[in-house]
């Protein structure tokens, strides 16, 4: 018997409708030996890439079509695309979807667009209106709608469809039957399809899960779609064995000629995953994009433009090197014709640069000198040592990837730019959000109508895992132990949930991803609109990268919107510009604020581990930063690569020198293999081999399958090389156990470049970079943390003032005396001494961005109606709600401006005198319809008698109002008790001997559980004291006792012991934890205080 | 028709006697006597509403599925001992693998 061919097949792809995944489809068809399949999703074509690799994958050929709305919402029908003309269904689908968001295809589009529907061929199944009206017994109507679009498309067929279903409705036998009945008297193609949309039979209770969750209702009959589960992928004899019984009630002998139709229409939709659907191709955008007639013209543009870049960014003897590496890299980018792609990125960094947005290249990029030339990455290749083969190489079948990072807060604005020059050439990418533990879990909950209060804490508690692990994980969850997980509806939710594992749920756009390719972009890929508004391609990233879109992440990074605040904060104050990407990178006071730790607020490093690891390690170079970042990764601290690092560095472990080869790759890492580059390197010097080659074998490194197949390679190259067998015995064992662990240099020299001048700017600008850094929030700390930071340089910390205070963090100069700025406190183990920032003399001025409740319209209104005279007037013209004049009020916006700090009149007279306002303005409101006005004023206000808020009050309501305590530091009013008990400041460690045990205080800042090694959990916990941060770590044997504190409370008095790690390395080992509240209480009630009492 | 027919002639226990060699009827046994068919006259299939099985208790697990979704297979035939055809609906519960026999017409 022959192989049967499915027309019409819905995937997972068909959000929350199909149960099955493309490759399962097509690994079913596989088995079942047919050797053509079609993929029809319901509305898009997000599955056609994946589907066609696995059609290449298992020999099947591919057909594609789309199932669509047609003239009227609830008809569809199903579009195929003839051989050779996938583009025209995808412009197709793409013009439906810029026209409505609904999927509908009308008459109009089909008119409009008629030079791809006529490469088209459509089936009108049993949904259509064709089949409703035959159905109907209207034969004259039903051949007029047939014949109102015979002309639009290539062919139009019947569907015949039977699930068996009861009676004559759609999808029953006689429905097929009339249907194949009407198509013979009027000599209209009929084809068999299945109407597929599960993989088996058992798939039913998925299919109803799904419906309901598409419907957002529970489970009932009428939410359910199917009355059977034969929407299957059934086999070539079973579908013959249909077309016998349709034929045969149609009055035909039997289903020979339902089936030879259906091989025929097969055939004409064949497509090649290669030729049509374009897999392996490669389309970057074309010579005109680039204000080029051809090719070679964008080689001598690429050429010329590089050579102009190189003469100014190297001089000298540095020039002869960098030129010869130039001619290097061209050559390989000409062999791989990728001018444009170079060209496209630069055209787009310049674009950026152009509208005064940062941008900054990330990744591998930053390895090739072209990229640093054409002004992509700002990091200089050749004395760092990265390698354009890192990147990009002819023997790499596929395109190099290049991630700019721009001002997170001004990425649209690339984007539209982005989307104005290069129009239909450029569109966003999709991602596909599949179904993970807690959406499947929730999905199937509400199907079934399980109460939400047990679906929640089922969901709360499912880790982001595969649903398909869900069982497992919750046996292991204590949380759930009350929770009966064995009534049968518990068991269906479970096992349901399971089966939802991994479906795709919906499209949504790539958070930064834009695919860039020539004006045919539309013939490769179908599109349709996002939620921002962008023409979006319904593929993902690895499809775009599959058929060989140029494919550029614009990724929005907060640091450098910090950054470029810092630089226009600079300039007002200073009334002078900063050039920050022309610093110099050895700049002795910025190595000095890293070592001290004090690096809250800097790029990559602020965070506790890397507080801690600075501090050991003392980076003296930029060189240094790079290999911190490349360090200060789970891999490296896991396979403990820092130890002997370090051991090396600071002189206390004399290091082996393998071979004299190699000492120009590995000293600048004491001997440790940290980066991809140096393997490239090893293993380039020690066989002979090119880089490009010597890349391919890292890569090959990096998977334990192909490892022997290097080693056995590697042995007899670096032997007949002359290397001695120990040498290559100890250089093969470095290569296979770090060459997984390896970083990209590269990449962490990308990183390393916003991590220096951020650096840089918190070094000689300290108040222009806090308040950036305040602005933009780039980091892990909350902005009370940032506050006392600045505090602790000497800045004064402004407060909210109705008349001085802009949206933003704004820096202003301060005669005010503030207190002494934190000085590294030297001791015999510190190292050399440092010389820190004195950032007195400036102030920065709160943000009215941070009254909770504002919001951006009042922002602005108030900021336009200056300046104020009084409240009153600031009541009257200031627009802003009596919520957040009443919160200005109450953290002492108005202070000032009725200079309470010399007058007998205070806070609680000034909120007294709000209240009087309103009262007046009520009633003002109440007889006429007119805005408050200056011809009522209030009588002139007098000193109540009432006490003034008291300093504790104060920063309560700051706390209430701005999330953090402005006016003063909240241990503050416990340090008489911490005096008192000895407790010592987080400054102050340093003078402490290793192993001594302290009492120390804090505001939490971070309570963290990562998984280590062992096995063992281990919990971090930052706290802030005014001083600095204290990070304490605490084991096992302690959690027991403190795990409840340490998880619930605010504010803490820790006793740890002090372990020194280096020259400025502190950390404590925590071995009690106190809420700070009560064991100030305590305090108080027993007259003498113990720590072991507690 | 339909309705009479199932009151006046009740349906056989569950359990009844089918032959069915390659998974469609082909004899049975009803009231004692062997029918023989000699016409399908429609066949479908119905399934679903296993979710409401849960909660009334009813739901009947098997080895391979813990979802019980009532499937089951019906033949619309014409069958007679001798002579006078009838017309049954034959229904296979796939869930129990059990046979039910319906006359939906009266012998004539």
């Amino acid at each position: 018997m022959k192989s049967f061919t499915h027309l019409r097949v819905a995937s997972g792809y068909s959000f929350k409708y199909g149960t099955a995944h493309a490759d399962q489809l097509v690994e079913r068809a596989a088995e079942f030996e047919m050797s053509a399949l079609a993929l029809t999703d319901i509305n898009t074509m997000a599955g056609a890439i994946r589907f066609a690799k696995s059609c290449e994958a298992n020999g099947i050929a591919p057909i594609l079509g789309i199932n669509l709305s047609f003239v009227q919402k609830k008809y569809r029908i199903t579009l195929l695309a003839q051989g050779g003309h996938l583009d025209s269904l995808y412009r197709l689908v793409t013009a439906v979807n810029l026209d409505n968001s609904e999927s509908l295809l009308t008459h109009a589009l089909l008119e409009r667009f008629s030079q791809y529907s006529r490469n088209l061929l459509v089936l009108h199944g049993p949904e259509s209106q064709l089949a409703s009206t035959i159905a109907a017994r209207k034969g004259a109507e039903a051949l007029s709608i047939f014949n109102s679009t015979r002309e639009l498309f290539a062919d139009q067929g019947l569907e015949c469809v039977s699930h068996l279903t009861r009676g004559d409705a759609q999808f029953s036998t006689s429905h097929a039957a009339r249907i194949l009945g009407f198509a013979r008297d009027n000599h209209i193609p009929a084809i068999l399809s299945n109407a597929v949309r599960m993989l088996d039979r058992d798939d039913g209770p998925v299919a109803d899960v799904l419906d309901a969750a598409r419907k957002l209702v529970p489970l009932s009959n009428k939410s359910v779609s199917r009355q059977n589960s034969e929407a299957y992928f059934k086999d070539s004899s079973q579908m013959g064995y249909l077309a016998d019984e349709i034929s045969r009630l149609a009055g035909e002998r039997d289903g020979r000629l339902l089936l030879n139709t259906t091989r025929d229409w097969a055939e004409r939709a064949l497509l090649s995953p290669r030729k049509d659907v374009g897999i392996g191709a490669i389309h970057l955008p074309d010579a005109a994009a680039l204000g080029a007639t051809n090719h070679s013209e964008l080689a001598t543009q690429l050429r010329s433009r590089c050579e102009a870049g190189l003469s100014r960014r190297y001089v000298g003897s540095k020039s002869v090197v960098a030129a010869s590496r130039l001619e290097e890299e061209l050559s390989a980018i000409r062999t791989l014709g990728y001018e444009s792609y170079f060209l496209t990125v630069a055209d787009i960094t310049d674009l950026a640069r152009s509208k005064g947005i940062r941008v900054a290249a990330r990744g591998s990029g930053a390895g090739s000198l072209i990229c640093h030339v054409l002004g992509i990455s700002g990091v200089e290749p050749i004395t760092h040592g990265l390698l354009m083969e890192r990147f990009c190489s002819p023997l790499r079948g596929e395109l190099p990837d290049i991630d700019i990072d721009v001002e997170s807060a001004r990425r649209l604005e690339i984007y539209d730019a982005i989307f104005e020059k290069y129009g239909q050439r450029c569109a966003t990418v999709s991602m596909v959000e599949t179904y993970r533990s807690r959406h499947a879990i929730r999905d199937v909950g509400a199907a079934l109508g399980i109460s939400p209060i047990e679906i929640d804490l089922i969901a709360k508690s499912m880790p982001h895992i595969r649903s398909s692990n869900i069982p497992k994980a919750l046996a292991n969850l204590p949380e759930l132990k009350d929770l009966n997980l064995n009534t049968p509806i518990l068991k269906m939710a479970i096992e349901l949930a399971g089966r939802l594992d991994s479906l795709p749920r919906h499209l949504s756009m790539h958070p930064c991803a834009i695919v860039l390719s020539d004006l045919g972009l539309g013939d490769y890929a179908p599109q349709q609109m996002n939620a921002s508004g962008y023409p979006m391609v319904q593929f993902d990233k690895d499809d775009v990268e599959a058929i060989g879109l140029l494919k550029l992440d614009v990724l929005g990074v907060r640091m450098q919107s910090a950054i470029s605040y810092t630089l226009s904060e600079i300039e007002r104050i200073e009334g002078a510009p900063i050039d920050i990407d022309e610093i110099a990178l050895d700049d002795h006071a910025t190595f000095d604020l890293i070592k001290s730790t004090r690096t809250l607020g800097i790029f990559q490093i602020e965070s506790p581990g890397q507080r801690e690891l600075v501090g050991k390690f003392a980076p003296e170079t930029f060189n240094d930063l790079i290999i911190d970042i490349s360090l200060f990764r789970p891999g490296p601290v896991k396979s403990d690569m820092i130890t002997p690092f370090l051991a090396t560095r600071h002189g206390l472990r004399v290091r082996p020198i393998i071979h004299d080869d190699l000492e120009d790759i590995l000293s600048e890492t004491e001997g440790v293999v940290v980066f991809h580059e140096q393997v490239i390197r090893i293993i380039s010097v020690m066989t002979g081999i090119s880089l490009a080659e010597s890349d391919e074998k890292r890569r090959q490194l990096g998977d334990i399958a192909n490892q022997q197949t290097v080693c056995d390679w590697f042995y007899p190259a670096a032997l007949a090389r002359g290397y001695t067998t120990v040498v290559v015995t100890e250089v093969w064992e470095i290569l296979r156990a770090f060459a997984s662990f390896g970083f990209c240099k590269a990449h962490a020299a990308a990183f390393a470049l916003p991590t220096y001048q951020s650096s840089w700017l918190k070094t000689h600008h300290t108040a222009a970079f806090l308040a950036g850094v305040l602005t933009h929030e780039p980091g892990m700390y909350p902005k009370r943390v940032i506050l006392d930071e600045a505090r602790q340089w000497g800045i004064q910390i402004a407060p909210i003032d109705v008349n001085l205070s802009d949206a933003t963090y704004r820096v202003e100069k301060s005669s005010k005396i503030t207190r002494a700025p934190y000085l590294a406190p030297n001791v015999l183990s510190s190292g050399a001494e440092l010389k820190l920032p004195d950032a007195r003399g400036f102030a920065i001025r709160m943000a009215l961005s941070d009254i909770d409740g504002i919001d951006g319209k009042e922002i602005k209104s108030i900021i336009s109606g200056r300046p104020y005279l009084d409240l009153a007037d600031f009541v009257y013209r200031s627009g802003a709600s009596r919520p957040t004049t009443e919160s200005l009020l109450m953290i002492g916006a108005f202070d000032d401006l009725h200079k309470l700090s010399t007058s007998n009149i205070n806070r609680r007279d000034l909120s007294l005198h709000l209240q009087d306002l309103y009262r007046l303005a009520g009633s003002k409101s109440a007889t006429s319809q007119n805005q408050m006005s200056f011809e009522l004023q209030p009588e002139k206000f007098e000193p109540s008698g009432l006490p003034d808020i008291t300093a504790s009050e104060q920063v309560r309501n700051e706390i209430d109002i701005l999330g953090m305590d402005v006016s003063s530091h909240l241990l503050e009013f416990y340090g008489d008790f911490l005096n008192k008990i000895g407790a010592v400041r987080s400054c102050d460690l340093i003078k402490h001997r290793s192993g001594t045990s302290v009492l120390v205080a804090g505001v939490k800042l971070a309570l963290q559980t990562p998984p280590v090694r062992s096995g063992r959990r281990v919990m971090f916990l930052t706290i802030d004291d005014g001083y600095g941060c204290n990070d304490i770590t605490f084991f096992e044997d302690k959690q027991t006792d403190f795990a409840a504190v340490l998880r619930n409370s605010w504010l803490f008095l820790v006793r740890g012991e002090i372990r020194r790690t280096g020259p400025r390395g502190i950390s404590l080992l925590g071995t009690g934890a106190w809420e700070l509240a009560n064991s100030h209480e305590k305090w108080r009630n027993l007259a003498v205080y113990g720590a072991s009492t507690t | 028709m339909f309705e009479e027919a199932i009151t006046q002639n009740p349906a056989s226990p569950a359990g009844a006697r089918v032959l069915a060699p390659e998974g469609e009827p082909i004899e049975f046994i009803y009231n004692g006597r062997k029918f023989h068919i000699h016409a399908i006259v429609s066949r479908w299939r119905e399934s679903g509403g296993w979710w409401n099985r849960i909660s009334d208790g009813k739901n009947r697990v098997t080895e391979s599925t813990i979802f019980d979704d009532g499937a089951r297979a019906i033949w619309r035939v014409e069958a007679a001992p001798e002579g006078a055809l009838t017309t049954f609906e034959i229904e296979l519960d796939e869930v129990t693998k059990t046979w039910l026999i319906r006359p939906t017409s009266r012998p004539l």
